[in-house]
């Protein structure tokens, strides 16, 4: 048997460093947010043959009016090459300009073979609304989550084990947090979308594990010291609880395989994080929440103690 | 309940029908009915597969913030406008509150050129709204112009009843500015038995003949066949009029050879982790590994079906979800597994053991699964574009999994419990030496 409170400062220690990386990494990358958020406008051009990289981001800023910086970038598997143009600014470009610009660059390259592959324009305002949408959605499903956890395991120990269950949840945003600032992923929807579906997974990885508490505390002996009780619990739900993770981590990183070896670029940035994500979410729910209630527990007796000592 | 041998076949048969259906589809119409069940093949799929343009207007003036009925009046412009370019596949919606609407279109397939800034920019273009005289009738050109858009003060939609008939006139009240009643007034002079067309940019909306002479800023265009249609031309005849262009700098375009080949990756992808699982699951809890192959299966076709039959859109992000719900769904599976051997070692009988095993396990299902029910349901409210797909794939493969991951995985496991030589514990995940 796992020794799982035993072990507790480990775990609480390996937690905080990964903080602390993540902390240190937020003050030289910092932490941006896709235009999709905070408005802004990116067009993709495939193409064929040599562009010149320069020229084209003359054209766009002479177009525009506005700084044009463009990048190359290659498609691994199919070889295609597409030029990405990043115009300075968070306002949107209208579809008269746009035209504009399309019309100038074919007529400039006429042997490149330019083909729009995609484009985005957001206006700050839009970019805005989406974010907030995201971020109360976070801020509810934490809530509801939370509430019916309380009111589902109300017969143990209501309230701590909630609020427990929602410490591995933070946890878990933190981590995935700290992938977006590590790997320089600006925070767009696939953002809201991953902290989501990790406050769903690893609720139900901690539920899992406080469901066999739930019913340990109803068979064991009713002295049996909390730590013990919560350490049984969690071996007994091991293999499940890693078994689970395995099978939804091998699925989206063959997910992200693919989409890194085709370039897709929503399923790379939604793939990665939510690696990160199930990773944590069945490491919180084994080695943090666990422990951490029965640290609560503990010192709730304690103080119990005290106090009938005090009397 | 018991569940006999027969009932593993039974549910094995509908795993198969399914699968057979979310495939193919199913169409009445070749045995005799009307309608059809739409299968994978025909999936409608979203903007980020099938390529095409995502765009907000708002207003070109940036101090002018629209009314709700002026945005009402753009939209009914922007419909016309795809109308007249048939593109009828389309989503148009108001935001009030920001005064802004957005227009999700995906790209057509027969379309060769791909333009979509064009397109963009003429649907925010300001309406011309023309009453026109003399029109060439089989090609709806040439003729010339009574008066525009500018001189319609208002346009409404009216019915009244005939007296000695008690029929029901629908027609479509204008009122006319001072000038426009004036150039109104000669034209219906001259034109008494002769149309006057009434055009929005290049199409003709309404084509009546003029009666009578009409005097003053009120006119009126009857004859029409229901409330709904008076209305309809009223709305039209209104946006003509509306005082200000539309602009769209909030929008993004997709190609449908980017799209299309990222669909093909993603359906690799699915299929692969699919397997794996699958090959997992056999492995590693052998007999209820085999029947969960089964319960994911059901899963995953259900899944589709229920985006194909109600036609709802799936996206990159969408089917992102499916991939997460082939991982998540064998949870069930897994922890029902894992109980049935625990009891098994702790000396139970094999029919006790999986009973107790689903009841035990179904309380961790179950809170499980409503947890992320709920993250689905508030990602399907707050989410915006191709996350709503994947709410949707999520919020399915949940609900599905009690059906799929309980259920069925439990009459199979039963039914197929009462063959001899599946009665062997080994094959439940009990050590051999306990044989």
């Amino acid at each position: 048997m796992i020794k799982f409170y035993g072990n507790r400062k480990k775990f609480f220690i390996f937690s905080m460093t990964m903080f602390a990386i993540g902390i240190i990494a937020f003050f030289i990358n910092g932490i941006s947010l896709d235009i999709q958020f905070k408005g802004g406008a990116i067009l993709k051009y495939s193409f064929v043959n040599e562009l010149d990289k320069e020229k084209a981001a003359n054209i766009a800023t002479t177009t525009l009016g506005r700084n044009v910086n463009v990048q190359e970038i290659t498609d691994i598997a199919k070889k295609t090459k597409q030029i990405v143009l990043n115009v300075a600014g968070n306002e949107g470009i209208s579809a008269q300009d746009q035209e504009k610009l399309d019309i100038a660059l074919k007529e400039e390259f006429k042997d490149a073979d330019l083909k729009l592959s995609e484009s985005n324009m957001v206006e700050p305002f839009i970019g805005q609304r989406f974010f907030t949408n995201g971020l109360l959605a976070i801020l509810l499903a934490s809530l509801l989550i939370t509430i019916y956890v309380w009111w589902s395991f109300k017969r143990i120990a209501s309230l701590s084990l909630g609020v427990m269950a929602l410490i591995a949840l933070l946890h878990d945003v933190a981590m995935v947090l700290v992938v977006f600032i590590l790997f320089k992923i600006p925070l767009n929807d696939s953002f809201i979308a991953v902290v989501l579906t990790i406050l769903g997974y690893s609720m139900n990885d901690t539920v899992v594990i406080y469901d066999r508490i739930r019913e340990n505390a109803r068979i064991m002996k009713p002295n049996t010291p909390v730590d013990e009780l919560v350490d049984v619990s969690i071996n007994q739900s091991l293999t499940r609880s890693i078994n689970t993770a395995l099978a939804t981590f091998v699925s989206i990183l063959i997910a992200y395989i693919f989409a890194f070896i085709y370039n897709i670029e929503s399923i790379k940035t939604f793939a990665l994080p939510m690696l990160v994500g199930i990773a944590t979410g069945a490491y919180s729910s084994i080695c943090v929440a666990g422990p951490l209630w029965v640290v609560w527990q503990k010192r709730k007796q304690n103080q119990k103690q005290l106090l009938k000592q005090g009397k | 309940m018991r569940f006999g041998k027969q009932w593993f076949f039974i549910v094995a048969i509908i795993v198969v029908g399914l699968t057979y259906l979310a495939f193919n589809g199913f169409d009445f119409v070749s045995f005799g009915g009307t309608g059809k069940i739409s299968g994978a093949q025909d999936m409608r799929y979203g903007i980020d597969i099938r390529g095409g343009v995502e765009a907000y207007f708002q207003s070109a003036d940036e101090n002018v913030i629209p009314t709700t009925q002026q945005l009402e009046q753009a939209r009914t412009i922007i419909e016309t406008r795809l109308d007249s370019k048939n593109i009828t596949d389309r989503e148009v919606t108001i935001d009030k509150q920001r005064g802004v609407i957005l227009v999700r279109f995906p790209w057509k397939s027969d379309e060769l050129e791909y333009n979509p800034q064009t397109a963009i920019k003429e649907l925010g273009e300001t309406a011309k709204l023309t009453f026109v005289e003399g029109i060439d009738e089989t090609t709806g050109e040439g003729g010339k112009i009574v008066i525009e858009g500018k001189h319609i003060v208002d346009a409404s939609h009216q019915f009244n009843q005939d007296q000695t008939t008690g029929q029901m006139n629908y027609y479509v009240k204008l009122v006319l500015s001072e000038e426009g009643g004036k150039l109104f007034e000669e034209a219906t002079g001259r034109l008494i038995d002769k149309k006057i067309a009434i055009k929005m940019d290049e199409t003709i909306i309404s084509n009546p003949t003029v009666k009578t002479k009409i005097s003053g800023t009120e006119a009126v265009i009857d004859g029409m066949e229901s409330i709904e249609s008076a209305k309809a031309l009223a709305d039209k005849i209104k946006a003509g009029a509306l005082p200000f262009a539309l602009v769209s700098k909030s929008n993004s375009q997709i190609s449908p050879t980017l799209g299309k080949n990222a669909l093909n990756v993603m359906v690799k992808a699915g299929a692969t982790a699919f397997i794996l699982v699958c090959l997992f699951m056999l492995f590693y809890y052998r007999l209820p590994g085999f029947v969960s192959i089964f319960a994911l299966t059901m899963q995953v076709v259900c899944q589709l079906l229920a985006l194909s039959i109600p036609q709802y859109s799936l996206t990159l992000p969408g089917i992102a979800g499916i991939i997460l719900s082939i991982g998540m769904g064998v949870d069930a599976n897994i922890i029902i597994a894992e109980r049935i051997k625990e009891e098994l070692r702790s000396g139970k009988t094999l029919g006790g053991a999986i009973d107790v095993g689903f009841h035990r396990a179904f309380s961790a299902v179950r809170d499980g699964n409503i947890t992320v029910m709920i993250v689905a349901v508030l990602l399907m409210m707050f989410g915006s574009g191709s996350m709503l797909s994947f709410g949707y794939t999520l919020l399915v493969g949940v609900i599905l999994n009690f059906v799929t991951g309980v259920t069925a995985s439990r009459i199979m496991i039963k039914s197929l419990s009462n063959f001899i030589p599946l009665r062997n514990t080994f094959l439940y995940g009990n050590r051999r030496a306990a044989q």
